[in-house]
């Protein structure tokens, strides 16, 4: 029966509004107006954030129930309307394996999760003040003012967070240093610069909880005696500068920021600042030569932020989702928090995962899980069930990891001891078809353009290093490539300014490592053996294997795939540009690829 | 007073405040760091070329650092020409060499070091520039900011803005003269001089003809209500000599 308690929610993360989740909830809102349900009894719709699985897009949940419908159509309105208080719709149910899921936590995707930063993110209006508040929300902020900022403090310490944009910094102790310079005024600042190619776990917090991030400042302004806070969020996150605003407007008219916090005398003021879409304006000295309105350059580290940072005064600087954290650490204590996760890295982490998993998402687990648990278990494994390759962490300052080391337990230490990282959540799957020396020459290329050029070993050993490998890939690599890449990335690693810089080589040394059959295959043999780089591949179709379905022909940009229905097609190797297209479009693999001759 | 500490910079003890850079300790005590981006005239050291990096161990641990900015907290042992720092400068030189390849003095800044290796190495053409910025900073320093860094990544340039002719450049050459390389254009004809695509007129000593530099850069030196000199610096005091001579004569 429905009684007035029911509430759909439907999620308008930015993956589910391109997959076009907001018609989705005009049209559930039409239906029940349709039927008298926005009247006498109301059944209420909730525009969320990311619930997460954000390939199974959009997503309907409704509550009590706790029905968890997928690939929602506008059309499925009706149906949706008619389950409220009859039989699930089958067909929007989540299936794997021949069994159908109902509920939000039997699907493995969220079953596997544990949820802190993203506790209340899918589940709330972002523009809705009261119920984040009736969640909990701000709880952790009551505590705050009745503490004393050391104690605020020794509760953060005993949580054990630490700074989750990758650096793994202990926030505790970054609060401690800034609560001890007597330098007024002091500054809290946000890092919503998320640049990360494949990364939005910033993004979806922002949008998703815009509160849990704006109460995780104040708490941190109470704790060094800050009374001005800045958000510096990226250009291209207008969604999540949106709803941060609303909701640093409702704040402040909600008397939490302000001259008077919680009508105490504290007070803190909070302002966002876009940044001009430079991915260097994340490091924090850079993101803050930003906010002063000079060039987005980083300098040198000797004297730290906390003591000499934006405009030269005392500065925290934190990222969105060690922030996101702190409510939930004040409201159930720092010890509950250091419950989960591993020795040295306490609670939990929000991964970004893309590429080619099954299930791509949002994910929120322990510190301490595995990458098998998280691309097989959780993600569902490989698209099409295509042997793994590498993940690439931590986007252009991380690494590639390969298969044997996917059961290494994923947190700020082990990955480093092996030579790659855990980064700030961002996640790439590869699968055999992926060339690393190309992945290195993607990461280089990128950071060729977003390096701020400032000192000579990450300018100058970017631009080598792009050459060197670009060379490589299109067949004119040389013997020695690898050694001078690789006496390049050690300079770079010690000798660069910044650690955008530091970090940049990563890729390429990573790749090296794990992967130095592939270069020497592409240098030696003038071969690709994952069939990607252009000039050194050729494609052939297995006449015995083709179906003569015709698919690869129509993916064709070039025109060279002919055929009869139903007969093996032939590929004109003077028309093929080897561009792939065909062997992603089969699906009887029967598109081969052979070193091209020189 | 602040605190003082002794430190070792290849082998030699040395006293310093703390606080101090190691570059400006180890000059002081006869120990050569190449640099190409640091500059006496200014306080705050851009810390880019990395041509300065040495070794600090400190505490059982080693790291590199650049000398030009990096403040010393304690005592240490600091290495200014170790194997891994004359390896890290060669790839710098070699980094820098292919950049600017115009640029000779990196030759003569690197012809200790072994240079092998780096064949394979893509290079610039025409350029001299090395991005150490000292041309920006002067600018800055002169309070004209008329240059700045434009661009970022590889592109990265020295340039005015949008590479107009800046309104605020008084063509004083401070940039191409503090320039490390000679990179920095400029031509002089007997009436005019063009830097930076903006041509200025000169203007002239009234008794020896020497070029005293354009009318806004001695506008800009004496200030708006300053009196705009109309005899170069020599023979100012020259006259001021002969001033001299002529009252003491009667003394």
């Amino acid at each position: 029966m429905i009684n007035g308690t029911e509430n759909i929610l439907v999620c308008c993360g930015t993956g589910c509004i391109a997959n076009g989740a907001l018609g989705v909830a005009d049209a559930i809102e039409a239906e029940l107006a349709a039927r008298g349900l926005s009247d006498d009894v109301q059944v209420k719709v909730t525009r969320t954030g990311c619930s997460g699985e954000c390939e199974q897009g959009p997503i309907v949940r409704f509550m009590p129930r706790d029905l968890m419908y997928y690939r929602v159509k506008d059309r499925d309105a009706k149906a949706i309307v008619d389950s409220l208080d009859g039989e699930p719709v089958k067909k929007l149910l989540f299936k794997k394996d021949g069994q159908t899921y109902e509920h939000m936590d039997d699907n493995p995707f969220y079953a596997l999760q544990h949820k802190v930063v993203l506790r209340d993110v899918g589940i709330i209006d972002p523009l809705n003040i009261d119920e984040y508040i009736a969640r909990g929300g701000y709880e952790g902020l009551k505590k705050a003012l009745q503490m004393t900022p050391d104690e605020i403090i020794t509760e953060v310490e005993k949580s054990g967070l630490r700074g989750k944009g990758g650096a793994g910094f202990p926030t505790g102790r970054k609060w401690r240093t800034a609560a001890g310079y007597d330098v007024f005024p002091k500054y809290i600042v946000c890092n919503g610069d998320e640049g990360d190619p494949g990364a939005f776990m910033d993004g979806s917090t922002m949008e998703g909880s815009p509160h849990a991030v704006i109460e995780g400042m104040i708490i941190g302004a109470l704790a060094i005696g800050a009374e001005e806070g800045v958000l510096y969020i990226r250009d291209e996150y207008a969604l999540a500068r949106d709803h941060i605003q609303h909701a640093i407007d409702d704040a402040y008219a909600a008397g939490i920021l302000g001259e008077s916090i919680m009508g105490t005398d504290h007070k803190l003021d909070l302002s966002i600042v876009r940044g001009g879409g430079a991915f260097v304006c994340g490091e924090s000295t850079a993101l803050m030569a930003s906010i002063e309105g000079r060039v987005g350059e980083p300098r040198a580290k000797y004297i730290r932020s906390v003591q000499r940072g934006l405009f030269d005064h005392p500065t925290v600087l934190n990222n969105v989702e060690s922030l996101a954290s702190i409510p939930t650490i004040l409201r159930e204590g720092g010890e509950k928090y250091a419950e989960v996760g591993t020795e040295k890295s306490k609670g939990t982490k929000v991964f970004a995962m893309v590429g080619k998993v099954k299930h791509t998402g949002l994910v929120e687990v322990p510190m301490g899980t595995t990458l098998r648990t998280l691309i097989y278990d959780i993600g569902g494994g490989i698209i099409d069930d295509r042997p793994f390759k590498a993940i690439q962490t931590g986007g252009p300052s991380g690494g590639c990891i390969p298969e044997e080391l996917l059961d290494l337990p994923v947190d700020f230490d082990t990955l480093v001891e092996y030579g790659a990282m855990m980064g700030s959540g961002g996640m790439i799957v590869m699968d055999d078809r992926s060339c690393m020396v190309e992945v290195a020459r993607y990461y280089v290329d990128f950071l060729c353009e977003e390096s701020c050029g400032k000192c000579t070993p990450c300018r100058e050993g970017l631009r080598q290093m792009r050459a060197i490998l670009t060379d490589i890939c299109e067949g004119r690599g040389k013997p020695g490539d690898i050694e001078l890449l690789e006496r390049i990335g050690r300079t770079m690693q010690d000798a660069s300014l910044c650690a955008l810089g530091r970090t940049a080589p990563n890729p390429v040394m990573t790749t090296i490592k794990f992967f130095r059959d592939e270069y020497e295959a592409h240098i030696d043999r003038r071969e690709c053996p994952a069939g990607v780089c252009a000039d050194l591949t050729q494609f052939a179709i297995d006449a015995s294997a083709c179906t003569g379905c015709g698919m690869c022909s129509r993916a064709c940009p070039a025109g060279a795939i002919s055929g009869e229905r139903k007969e093996a097609h032939v590929i004109d190797p003077a028309k093929c540009i080897a561009c792939g297209s065909c062997r992603e479009a089969c699906r009887f693999n029967a598109v081969l690829t052979e070193r091209r001759p020189s | 007073m602040s605190e003082m500490i002794t430190v070792t910079i290849d082998g030699i003890e040395c006293t310093c405040e703390k606080g101090e850079y190691i570059y400006d300790v180890a000059k002081r005590n006869g120990i050569f760091i190449p640099v190409l981006c640091r500059h006496d005239a200014f306080p705050d050291h851009r810390a880019c070329c990395r041509i300065c990096i040495v070794e600090v161990e400190q505490r059982g641990r080693t790291k590199v650092v650049t000398s030009c900015v990096y403040p010393i907290d304690g005592e240490c042992e600091i290495r200014t020409n170790s194997e891994r720092i004359q390896e890290e400068r060669a790839v710098l030189f070699a980094l820098l060499g292919h950049r600017a390849p115009e640029a000779e003095v990196l030759d003569d800044m690197s012809a200790s070091l072994d240079m092998s290796g780096f064949k394979r190495l893509i290079s610039v053409d025409n350029e001299k520039c090395i991005l150490c910025g000292l041309c920006v900073q002067a600018c800055n320093a002169l309070g004209t900011g008329a240059i700045s860094t434009v661009q970022r990544g590889t592109d990265k340039k020295v340039d005015t803005p949008y590479d107009k002719p800046s309104e605020f450049c008084v063509g004083c050459l401070s940039c191409a003269n503090v320039c490390p390389t000679g990179a920095i254009e400029y031509s002089q004809t007997d009436a005019t001089r063009t830097i930076w695509n903006r041509e200025f007129e000169l203007v002239r000593c009234a008794e020896c003809g020497e070029v005293m530099g354009t009318p806004e850069s001695i506008r800009h030196a004496v200030g708006a209500e300053g009196d705009a000199p109309t005899v170069c610096d020599s023979c100012r005091k020259k006259r001021l000599a002969d001033e001299m001579m002529h009252t003491y004569r009667y003394v």
